[in-house]
């Protein structure tokens, strides 16, 4: 049987190029991913990494980076509790379509049942509507997002 | 298996009323969805249509109405023959307030295996409800042109 996979598409009246930055640039993502900042250079085979205040909270490499079109990277969560699963895969799809960019996110090699897929089937709604918000209308949106982040699970 | 169904998940920055008002607002259901009028007394037991330009596309009947947090409704396409063989399908929108945001899923079920209209409402839902978003935040619906969807057997403008 194929392993799970989460699929969520969303139009955005954006440019590609503004949602590419949006995907890419750390300044803009710690606006509408609650507080994670993502560092990489961008091309294929290099490290990323989310950070939120300074604690790493997902971190992976690229697989696919053609600008304003499609990222790719892989996905390994560092919350203890995802450890013990296997690598999973994000991709982003950029396709315009009139004035608004239709933006299709696929989470997928995801583990049957696993914490990962439990965490990102509720987190990519939030983050996505919050990145259509901020592009839309220049306002993230306030959500108190699930506690995923490392930071919180290694205090505890 | 798991039957098949389709769950949508979205944040909006408004009210739940208003939120209900868009859900049930012929006016304005126009806006956002590619100018199909919500036809409905949303009494439980009542009919339910979508008519868009003038041609009813889909019927129904109302299961559950508690404003503003839930709404449900049966849902069977009629515009293609394929379609109206399959027994009607059902629609629930939740909405749940969090803080000054409301989040709002949408699910929709009880398909046939193989049901001919699982595809469209797939590719239709994203598209009705990201323009929805956009017209509570920003006032302004979505021009998404329909073709765009690339829906199986769509041959509309």
């Amino acid at each position: 049987m194929s392993k799970p996979e989460f699929v969520y598409t969303t139009y955005i009246e954006t440019s590609a190029d503004r949602l590419w930055q949006a995907l890419t640039d750390g300044d803009f993502t710690e606006r509408y991913w609650f507080g994670h900042r993502v560092t990489s250079d961008w091309k294929v085979g290099s490290p990323y990494k989310f950070e939120k205040q300074g604690a790493p909270s997902i971190e992976g490499k690229v697989i696919a980076s053609e600008p304003f079109k499609r990222l790719a990277y892989s996905w390994d969560s560092c919350s203890p509790e995802a450890q013990r699963e296997s690598t999973s895969r994000v991709t982003f799809d950029l396709e315009p379509r009139g004035k608004t960019v239709k933006l299709t996110v696929t989470h997928d090699e995801l583990d049957e049942r696993g914490v990962t897929l439990r965490n990102i089937s509720g987190g990519w709604p939030m983050v996505l509507s919050s990145l259509k918000s901020l592009l839309e209308t220049g306002q993230v949106l306030m959500i108190d997002p699930p506690t995923v982040a490392c930071k919180e699970k290694a205090d505890a | 298996m798991r039957k098949p169904e389709f769950v949508y998940v979205t944040y909006i920055a408004t009210t739940p009323e208003k939120l209900w008002e868009a859900l049930t607002s012929s006016e304005f259901s126009k806006r956002y969805w590619f100018d199909t009028e919500v036809k409905s007394d949303w009494k439980v037991g009542s009919p339910f249509a979508l008519v868009m330009n003038g041609t009813t596309t889909d019927v129904g009947e109302i299961l559950q109405v508690d404003r503003p947090r839930w709404l449900s409704y049966t849902f069977h396409h009629v515009l293609s023959e394929a379609a109206r063989k399959e027994r009607p399908t059902k629609v629930t929108f939740n909405l749940e307030p969090h803080g000054k945001l409301v989040k709002l899923t949408l699910t929709h079920e009880d398909f046939e295996d193989g049901s001919v209209i699982l595809d469209g409402i797939s590719k239709g839902w994203p598209a009705i409800l990201s323009s929805l978003k956009s017209l509570l935040e920003s006032g302004a619906a979505l021009a998404i042109p329909p073709s765009a969807l690339a829906i199986e057997g769509y041959d509309g403008p």
